[in-house]
């Protein structure tokens, strides 16, 4: 089983103890959930940057001016810097983890795809326009392009000491990050792990997923039949695990346990999934057998539901191939539908939204909008939460421009052997 | 203690060993290992002038670059295949055919759910990305061509490689600047030693262009003339100011030693021992000073290798001739090493350039005995630093070696390997 770890048995079971989160819902947690509840979504006009060269005109984005606590160094960090920095601030916090005995035994996981493009375009906008008028262009802007920025901000800003790593592997960098770390501090090798993703709105994605025809010109409707494509969103979420004995130990309240993940890929396209969902199909099987579970005892799914007609009908596809005849029974969410595509957020801000639909015992909605797709066998969840107060066990799947697939499985805490 | 992967003896048994079986290097010194080691034994930069043709760059700035010259690399690549990358997914899918043509591994034996892809980038597809910005700033947004976009992320190389060799098993990238490279070996034998994969495809790829290139002299990155100092990286060198900007790729076929020897294919070294670290006084975009906690990690991951640091027989340093890095660079080395004296360093960064994954193969050719040339551009020692790279010569072989990489930003990376006779 391909990223599966082969004997889960035998190593420690890893906690979720704390949770944060930036999104077009607002700059924490309590926004967010409210927001994901209500089943309206975040999506529409926007101004991070001057599209109206752009085909579509809607996104989700991040309200800057309702940024909570400024970093000291705010100007020499990214917007999307910003975001990983709030949302790994109120992951800690809420984990009520003291990081003063063990930053060196603390790591950073995260992903991003975009890194600090949004300023990249600006100090080159202004460096093209420089030349072209024969003036010497200035360097007094801020680029920092590369995508190891959040997670290094976040590392720089709780003075972390351990490993720090950042994965960019487009639309499922977040998840591939939690589950690097997942296995992380169940391989031992931290005693905490901040995992995570972030990713802001700019002008490189905008114009280059409309360059592919795969922006819905109204708020994405993933899954329906109507559906024309996604709609980008900004954020950043942030979970922190330990092991579950040492958050025991500490007096921690284990929000949800972390108990499988995997990563595959297609090796199929570069823009299109695998027609039958072959490699999400494999990552889910992985995610499973390392949550020592049977396809059978999944409550719920998080999908990565973008609204594009091609991953919808792969992810379908996955979901039957895994899932069998419960695959029309089993609850489908998309958080896409309420916040955007966070790209390399994305897989981290559903991971967020899994466990706290675990937590509340209910699965968010989509907005009841769009048609029925008769290809489309699956039980969404639309216009009102789906009360499912005995849910214990959840799949979160993210699928990735390359190919690249990730699936995280978390259950509930207290549900289970944790030794199982 | 920040071990991100335990040596053989936590593990109890040989077959749960990594091992190198292969190695794919194309860079500014040629294709092959064979070209690679002429340039460090002869310890001059392999340089050529930057296209400036375009005004980005600034007066009197950088202008050599260590950039891949045989650009043709249709013996790995067909044209057909090739017409749908980029250049650096062109040079990693090269890189990766000719570390499995080493390894041994046809082409029909590459490919499956059990094969893993681990692969470094600091900029990603440069040129795609300048040339998709360019049509949306200066052309207008709807100028913008699918084609440039899917493949300007940074996962792109790493994605094409997958297809091309039908690598379904987990396909990541890494993006952590100069640590990213040994992270991605690391991450990779983690991988193949735990049993989640059978064979990976580990290493890195970066393009430089000459935007970056302005980019990076804009920042003060890179060495350039300073009076009667030619421009060239002078790593540890009290008058360095900067390096020299590289690209390249370079893959390492990692896999179970007990599976190697079973199929008879040549352990190239085995994967001791790997560490990161974190110094978070660093600043976003240079190195900081907290050695003293790096020196620690590194001093502690070292105690798990056999004979401890005695037991490295050199270093193959990371340094650059960045300034604040090589200083950050000797004084965790000197630390580490305490009272004992460091084996010989070893910085190959000053023949092939910073980013090209320029540490990789130079690593696996220092363990095999191969000669390094004096260092270049070293000359007077920085007291600063406190330490002098390898000026040339007979070299004992070493039974192993350390890799380092730290990053700008804040990012360290270590990794040891072994002789695997």
């Amino acid at each position: 089983m391909p990223g599966a770890d082969p004997d889960p048995g035998a190593s420690r079971a890893v906690a979720v103890t704390g949770l944060g989160a930036v999104s077009p819902l607002g700059w924490n947690l309590a926004s967010l959930w409210e927001g994901l509840r209500s089943g309206r979504t975040a999506v529409g006009p926007f101004d991070r940057f001057h599209h109206s060269g752009h085909r579509t005109h809607i996104a989700a984005q991040v309200d800057l001016t309702a940024e909570p606590e400024r970093p000291q160094n705010k100007t020499r960090m990214t917007v999307n810097d910003r975001f990983a920095v709030a949302a790994a601030r109120e992951a800690v916090a809420r984990s009520e983890i003291d990081l003063g005995g063990c930053r060196g035994r603390t790591g950073v996981y995260f992903g991003s795809s975009t890194g600090g493009m949004l300023e990249s375009e600006t100090y080159l906008e202004a460096l093209l326009a420089a030349v072209a008028r024969g003036r010497p262009p200035t360097s007094s802007l801020l680029a920092s392009q590369q995508n190891n920025g959040p997670g290094d901000a976040v590392a720089r800003d709780l003075g972390i000491g351990g490993p720090v790593q950042t994965i960019s592997a487009a639309c499922a960098s977040g998840a591939m990050a939690i589950g690097d770390a997942i296995v992380a501090v169940r391989r031992g090798e931290v005693d905490v792990a901040i995992a995570g993703g972030s990713d802001s709105l700019c002008r490189l994605t905008y114009a280059g997923f409309n360059a592919l025809r795969a922006v819905d010109e109204r708020p994405c409707r993933p899954f329906r039949a109507d559906r024309a494509g996604l709609s980008l969103g900004e954020g950043a979420a942030a979970v922190i695990l330990e092991p579950l004995e040492r958050a025991l130990a500490r007096g921690a309240r284990p929000l949800a346990l972390a108990a499988g993940e995997a990563a595959t890929c297609d090796a199929h396209h570069m823009t299109s999934p695998h027609p039958e969902g072959l490699g999400a199909a494999e990552a889910i099987r992985g995610a499973l057998a390392g949550a020592r579970l049977d396809p059978s005892e999944i409550d719920f799914v998080n999908a990565h539901g973008t609204g594009t007609l091609l991953n919808d009908a792969a992810e379908c596809a996955a979901f039957a191939a895994v899932f069998g005849d419960r695959a029309p029974d089993l609850p489908v969410t998309s958080t896409k539908s309420l916040v955007g595509h966070l790209l390399g957020s994305a897989g981290a801000l559903e991971a967020v939204a899994t466990i706290l639909c675990l937590l509340h015992g209910e699965v968010h909605p989509m907005p009841d909008d769009g048609t029925s797709d008769p290809g489309i066998k699956l039980r969404l969840v639309l216009g009102r939460p789906l009360r499912l107060a005995r849910a214990r066990h959840a799949l979160s799947t993210s699928l990735a421009f390359g190919g690249a697939n990730a699936a995280l499985v978390f259950t509930r805490h207290g549900d289970r052997d944790p030794a199982r | 203690m920040p071990r991100s992967c335990s040596h053989a003896t936590e593990i109890g048994t040989l077959r749960a060993e990594t091992v190198v079986t292969g190695l794919g290097t194309i860079g500014p010194c040629g294709h092959g290992r064979e070209a690679l080691a002429a340039a460090l034994a002869a310890g001059k930069p392999v340089v050529v002038e930057v296209d400036r043709g375009a005004g980005l760059h600034r007066e009197g700035g950088a202008r050599l670059a260590a950039l891949v010259k045989e650009r043709d690399v249709s013996r790995w690549v067909p044209a057909a295949a090739a017409r749908r990358m980029s250049f650096p997914s062109k040079l990693a899918v090269a890189a990766a055919r000719m570390a499995l043509a080493e390894a041994g591994i046809g082409a029909t034996e590459a490919g499956g759910p059990r094969v893993g892809v681990y692969l470094s980038t600091t900029y990603g597809p440069g040129l795609f990305t300048e040339q998709l910005l360019r049509q949306i700033l200066l052309e207008g947004a709807e100028a913008a061509q699918p084609y440039y976009f899917s493949e300007c992320v940074a996962n792109a190389s790493a994605a094409q490689l997958a297809i091309a060799i039908g690598a379904r098993g987990p396909n990541v990238t890494l993006t952590q600047r100069e640590s990213g490279p040994l992270l991605a070996v690391a991450r990779g034998a983690q991988a193949v030693r735990e049993g989640r994969v059978d064979l990976a495809l580990a290493g890195a790829v970066e393009e430089i262009t000459p935007l970056l290139h302005a980019l990076l002299d804009r920042f003060g990155a890179l060495a350039r003339k300073e009076g009667a100092l030619a421009e060239m990286p002078r790593p540890f060198d009290r008058r360095r100011d900067g390096f020299l900007a590289g690209e390249g790729a370079t893959l390492l076929v990692l896999e179970r030693e007990d599976a190697a020897r079973a199929r008879g294919a040549r352990a190239l070294a085995r994967v001791a021992w790997s560490g990161a670290a974190f110094d978070a006084t660093a600043t976003a975009s240079d190195w900081g000073d907290g050695h003293a906690p790096l020196a620690a990690a590194l001093r502690a991951g070292l105690d798990e290798v056999p004979d401890g640091a005695a037991g490295v027989g050199a270093v193959v340093s990371g340094a650059s001739g960045a300034r604040r890095g090589d200083r950050i660079e000797a004084r965790v080395l000197r630390a580490a090493w305490g009272e004992a004296r460091l084996p010989p360093v070893l910085v190959p960064k000053a023949v092939t350039g910073e980013y090209g994954g320029g540490i990789l193969a130079p690593g696996l050719l220092a363990l095999e005995g191969a000669q390094f040339g004096p260092t270049p551009g070293f000359g007077e020692p920085d007291p600063a630093a406190g330490v002098t790279p390898h000026r040339g010569g007979a070299r004992p072989i070493p039974s192993r070696v350390l890799l380092t990489g730290l990053a700008s930003g804040g990012a360290a990376a270590w990794l040891v390997l072994e002789r695997a006779s």
